[in-house]
C-alpha cells in the first residue's frame, strides 16, 4: 500500500520527533494522526473525507489513468464524431467494397463499400449512449428499490427479492431475442429499456445487502439515539456509506451493457441498419471475414477496448473505495 | 423523579426460544444524580437502556410490559414520531466505541451541527459556530481548525469527547452512557469520565452510567443498581454497597476486583457462567453460582427485599450477606 488511509500508531512517534507538539499531561492524547510522508511536523491534517482519500488514490493509479483517458476519448468522439471523421457513415460506394487501407481511408472499406474508419468512430456514440443511459437507469431503479428493501425489510423486502429471482432466471440473450424482436422502433430506447429491465436486479441485490450491512453499524444506532428521522438516517447516514459497492458494480456493468448492445445488434434485434453500431458492423462483416478481415477487426477492436476500459475503471474505483480488498 | 423505569420486561424471540433479556427491571434517576448500572455482559443493562431510549430493534426484541416514566410521561405510550423528538433533545445516549458511533463519511463538525439544524432548525452557519463552541466545551484543542475533520483523524479519547459533545448539544435532561470508557486507554478513561461528570454537574443532568468497571463507579456514581440475568439484584447508594454488599453477587463482583492491600493472594472469581437467558434457572437465577444457596433458592424467586428505605436486595439471605 503506497499510502495508508487510517494512519497507524507510529504517527505518534513522528509527531513527537517533529518537536512542535506540546506534550501536556492533559492533552497527551492529541499526539495523533499527522500527515506522514510529507516530512516532519506539517500543519495539522487537512480534512480528509473518504471521497477525497479515494480520489487521491485514483489519481496515482495507472490503471485509472489509462482507462480514464480511453473513456474520455470515447465520450468526446461520441459527442463530436465529425471532429475526427468528417465523412458520413452512411455514404457508401459499392465499387470499393472490401478494399483495404487507402490514403484518407485508414481502416479500408466494408462489404457495402462504407468507410470502416468513419463507421467505427460514429459507432461509439451508440455504445456510449446505451452504456451510460442503461447504467443510469439500472443504478437508479436498482439502488432505490434495494435501499428501501434493505432499510425497511419485512414483507416488501421478501416480495422484491423474489421478483429479482424471477428476473435473474431470464436468460439475457434469449430474453432479448423474444422481447426485442417484436419492437419495430429503430432507436436506442428499446435496447436501453430491455437492459434496465434485466439489469436492475443485480444492483438491487448489491444495494440491499450494502444497506443491511451499513444499517447495523453503531453510528446509525447512535444517530437514531440522537433523534434522527428515518429519512435522515437513510439519506445522511446510510446511503453515503452504502453507495460505494453500487458505484463499483455499476461501472463494471457499464462495460458489459455496451457488449450486450453489440450482441443484440449483431443478432439483429438491437439496433438495425441504417443505425450505426459496432454490433451491426461486426454482424455485417462476419460473412466476409476471409476476404476483408479488417472490416471485422476494427469495430470488434473498438468494442473490446471500450468494454475493457470500463471494467478496468470499475476495478480501479473498487480498489480506491475499498482498500481492504487489495 | 426525572426518569423512573417500572417493572420493565423485554423479550427476544430467538431460535432457541424466548429470551427474557429484561425481566421486571425498575430503577430511577433524579436530576443531577448519577445511577450506575452494573452487570456482566448479557445481564440486560444495555437492553434496558435501549428500551428507555426507544432504539431497541423490534423485531427481534419486544417490550412486553412495564412503564418508562420520563418527566411524568410514559414514553412507551408515545408515538414513534413523538419519541423521536424526545431523543437527542431531552435524553441522549453515549455509546461504547466512539469510532464506530460516528459516521465515517461526515466531518465531525457536520455531525455536531446536525443536532442543531435538525432539532432546532438553525441555519447551517449558526449550527457550525455552535459545533465549534461544543468542541471547545469538551476541550478539544484547536476546535476551530479541526471542526472540518473526519472521525478517523481523531484519537479514541477525542472521538469520545465528540460523542459527549453530540449528546450534550441540546442540553438534555438525561444522558445514558453505555460503557463510555471501555474502549479507551486507562489514562484517557479518567479524563473522559471526569469531563462527563463535570458537565453533568454543570447542566444538572441525570446520568445513567452503564458499566462493568467498579473503579469508575466508586468515583462518580450516587446510586448503584446491580443487574443479573435481566433483573435488578441489588439497588443501593454507592457507599452502602462498598461498605457491605447485601447480595452475594455484588459481593462476588467486589471481591473480584484486584486490590493493593491484598497483593499476592489469589484473586477471587465468581464460579460458573451467567445463565442462558432462554433457560434461566428456577428460583433465584444466581443460585447455581451462589455460595449461600439453600433449597429455598432453587424453588422460590426472591423479591427485592427492603434492606433500608433507600436500599433493596433480591436475596433471601441478605442479612447473612450484609454481615459478611
Amino acid at each position: 500500500m503506497p499510502e495508508q488511509h487510517y494512519e497507524p500508531e507510529p504517527a505518534v512517534a513522528g509527531a513527537a520527533i517533529g518537536g512542535t507538539v506540546d506534550v501536556g499531561v492533559e492533552e497527551a492524547e492529541t499526539l495523533e494522526k499527522r500527515p506522514k510522508g510529507r516530512g516532519g511536523p506539517g500543519p495539522r491534517d487537512r480534512p480528509r473525507s473518504l471521497w477525497s482519500d479515494a480520489w487521491r488514490d485514483l489519481r496515482r493509479n495507472p490503471v485509472f489513468i489509462i482507462s480514464g483517458l480511453v473513456i474520455l476519448f470515447l465520450v468526446l468522439i461520441s459527442l463530436w464524431p465529425s471532429a475526427i471523421a468528417s465523412g458520413s457513415p452512411l455514404k457508401c460506394d459499392l465499387a470499393r467494397a472490401q478494399e483495404g487501407s487507402r490514403p484518407g481511408h485508414p481502416f479500408g472499406f466494408d462489404g457495402q463499400g462504407c468507410d470502416v474508419y468513419t463507421r467505427t468512430v460514429h459507432g461509439a456514440r451508440t455504445s456510449v449512449t446505451v452504456g451510460v443511459l442503461a447504467t443510469l437507469g439500472v443504478a437508479v431503479l436498482g439502488s432505490v428499490l434495494g435501499a428501501l428493501a434493505g432499510f425497511f425489510g419485512g414483507v416488501w423486502d421478501s416480495v422484491l427479492s423474489r421478483v429479482t429471482d424471477v428476473f435473474f432466471a431470464i436468460p439475457v440473450v434469449l430474453g432479448g431475442l423474444v422481447l426485442l424482436s417484436v419492437i419495430t422502433s429503430n432507436t436506442v430506447w428499446p435496447v436501453i429499456g430491455f437492459i434496465v429491465l434485466l439489469g436492475w436486479p443485480q444492483i438491487f441485490r448489491i444495494a440491499r445487502g450494502s444497506v443491511i450491512t451499513v444499517k447495523q453499524n453503531d453510528y446509525v444506532q447512535a444517530a437514531r439515539a440522537l433523534g434522527a428521522s428515518p429519512s435522515r438516517l437513510m439519506l445522511r447516514h446510510i446511503a453515503p456509506n452504502a453507495v460505494a459497492p453500487v458505484i463499483v458494480v455499476a461501472t463494471i456493468a457499464l462495460g458489459t451493457y455496451i457488449a450486450l448492445e453489440a450482441t443484440l445488434s449483431y443478432l439483429g434485434v438491437g439496433l438495425k441498419p441504417p443505425s450505426v453500431s459496432w454490433g451491426i458492423d461486426i454482424s455485417a462483416a462476419s460473412p466476409y471475414v476471409r476476404n476483408a478481415p479488417h472490416a471485422l477487426l476494427w469495430p470488434s477492436g473498438a468494442l473490446a477496448i471500450t468494454v475493457l476500459a470500463f471494467i478496468m475503471l470499475g476495478d480501479a474505483v473498487r480498489d480506491a473505495l475499498d482498500p481492504k480488498l487489495r | 423523579m426525572l426518569l423512573e423505569v417500572r417493572d420493565l420486561h423485554v423479550e427476544f424471540h430467538t431460535r432457541d426460544g424466548v429470551a427474557k433479556a429484561v425481566d421486571g427491571v425498575g430503577y430511577g434517576v433524579d436530576a443531577g444524580e448519577t445511577l450506575a448500572v452494573l452487570g456482566e455482559s448479557g445481564s440486560g443493562k444495555s437492553v434496558t437502556a435501549q428500551a428507555v431510549m426507544g432504539i431497541l430493534d423490534t423485531p427481534p426484541g419486544r417490550i412486553t410490559g412495564g412503564e418508562v416514566l420520563f418527566q411524568g410521561r410514559d414514553l412507551l405510550k408515545l408515538k414513534e414520531e413523538e419519541r423521536r423528538r424526545v431523543r437527542g433533545a431531552e435524553m441522549a445516549m453515549i455509546f461504547q466505541d466512539a469510532l464506530s458511533s460516528l459516521n465515517p463519511v461526515l466531518s465531525v463538525g457536520d455531525q455536531l451541527a446536525e443536532m442543531f439544524t435538525v432539532h432546532r432548525g438553525m441555519s447551517r452557519r449558526d449550527a457550525r459556530a455552535k459545533a465549534v463552541e461544543l468542541m471547545d466545551r469538551v476541550r478539544i484543542p484547536a476546535a476551530r481548525e479541526r471542526v472540518g475533520q473526519y472521525p478517523h483523524q481523531f484519537s479514541g479519547g477525542m472521538r469520545q469527547r465528540i460523542m459527549i459533545a453530540m449528546a450534550l448539544a441540546l442540553e438534555p435532561a438525561l444522558i445514558i452512557a453505555d460503557e463510555p470508557t471501555t474502549a479507551l486507554d486507562v489514562t484517557v478513561q479518567a479524563q473522559v469520565m471526569e469531563l462527563l461528570s463535570e458537565l453533568q454537574r454543570e447542566y444538572d443532568m441525570g446520568l445513567i452510567l452503564i458499566t462493568h468497571d467498579l473503579g469508575v463507579v466508586a468515583d462518580v456514581a450516587d446510586r448503584i443498581a446491580v443487574m443479573y440475568a435481566g433483573r435488578i439484584v441489588e439497588s443501593a447508594p454507592v457507599h452502602d454497597i462498598y461498605k457491605a454488599p447485601a447480595h452475594p453477587y455484588t459481593r462476588g463482583l467486589l471481591d473480584s476486583v484486584p486490590r493493593l492491600d491484598l497483593k499476592g493472594r489469589e484473586l477471587y472469581a465468581i464460579k460458573g457462567l451467567p445463565p442462558n437467558l432462554t433457560h434461566v434457572p428456577p428460583g433465584c437465577a444466581f443460585h447455581p453460582r451462589c455460595p449461600l444457596a439453600r433449597d429455598v433458592c432453587r424453588t422460590d424467586e426472591p423479591p427485592l427485599y427492603e434492606v433500608s428505605p433507600t436500599r433493596g436486595s433480591a436475596c433471601h439471605f441478605w442479612r447473612e450477606c450484609l454481615n459478611g
